[in-house]
């Protein structure tokens, strides 16, 4: 337990990770995700060099996994604002941060804000992340 | 023709016109490649055994897996407008359950002034609610002021 971040310890303006994580948005990610999600869209790939913006649900799991949360919390509500497609072979900038926490119904939630951006510093994605914080049962 | 590959006479443009709509059989396998292509091994998702004995009873998607089923479908009927400009907001209100056949759609339920429409995503796994939530999607032409607005 002593290795999470409990509700308590975390705080709104806490960043995660302390720097921005690196995400390369590979040929075989995209690839992998594709045929994760059995997505046959053939605007994708090496070919048009497009990346589907819903890579995602790839990074944003780094990007929670640096939150450090407990066993058994929930994803209860996801936003996501995309500012242009995704490029085979660019490289990411991703950062979070918690901008709310309260309690509803006894249950504990966090939500955290979090931005994708490219080697320009240009934001490809933004968005928000809601979760019921888990307690480590 | 698009991005996409398809033509761009479809997509969002009046209300009341809806996306056709997906449906999807989720196996094990389905939540299994999930799982190793983003690295979400949660065990509630990937460990039968393990998810026999938690809320559920048995193993879940993740939520996220459904939100790539969402903008799959939503690149689809937007000819890749999604992925350029779009914007989701969803609240997963119940668990996909392995197994599950879900339904996801979509409907316009309001144009913006300048141009952006508005649509109410929903998906559904028999008489249960999955989520629901919504999509905007600015005119493509004049994303910048759509954004702002």
């Amino acid at each position: 337990m002593a290795d999470y971040t409990t509700f308590n310890e975390i705080a709104v303006g806490d960043r995660f990770p302390e720097t921005p994580l690196q995400f390369d948005v590979t040929e075989s990610r995209v690839r992998d995700f594709l045929n994760a999600t059995g997505n046959t869209d053939p605007a994708y790939g090496p070919e048009s060099g497009r990346a589907p913006s819903m890579l995602a649900a790839v990074y944003l799991v780094d990007l929670l996994k640096a939150r450090n949360s407990p066993p058994g919390g929930i994803h209860a509500k996801q936003s996501i604002r995309f500012s242009r497609a995704l490029r085979v072979g660019e490289r990411l900038s991703l950062s979070g941060e918690v901008v709310e926490k309260y309690v509803r119904r006894d249950r504990p939630y966090v939500v955290s804000g979090f931005t994708a951006a490219d080697e320009s510093g240009a934001v490809v994605a933004s968005g928000t992340i809601t979760s019921i914080w888990g307690r480590g049962e | 023709m698009n991005a996409h590959g398809t033509r761009a006479s479809g997509g969002p443009r009046a209300v009341g016109d809806a996306m056709p709509p997906m449906v999807r059989r989720v196996t094990q396998v389905d939540i299994d490649r999930y799982a190793d292509a983003t690295g979400d091994l949660n065990p509630i998702h990937v460990d039968p055994d393990y998810a026999a004995t938690g809320p559920f009873g048995k193993t879940i998607g993740h939520g996220l897996m459904t939100l790539a089923y969402a903008a799959e479908m939503l690149n689809r009927w937007t000819g890749g407008r999604f992925d350029e400009v779009g914007e989701i907001e969803v609240t997963f209100i119940g668990p996909v359950f392995v197994e599950d056949t879900i339904r996801l759609g979509a409907e316009v339920t309001d144009i913006l002034q300048n141009g952006t429409a508005v649509c109410a995503l929903t998906c559904t796994a028999g008489d249960r609610r999955i989520l629901v939530g919504t999509v905007r999607l600015p005119n493509q032409d004049n994303k910048e002021a759509n954004h702002g607005a």
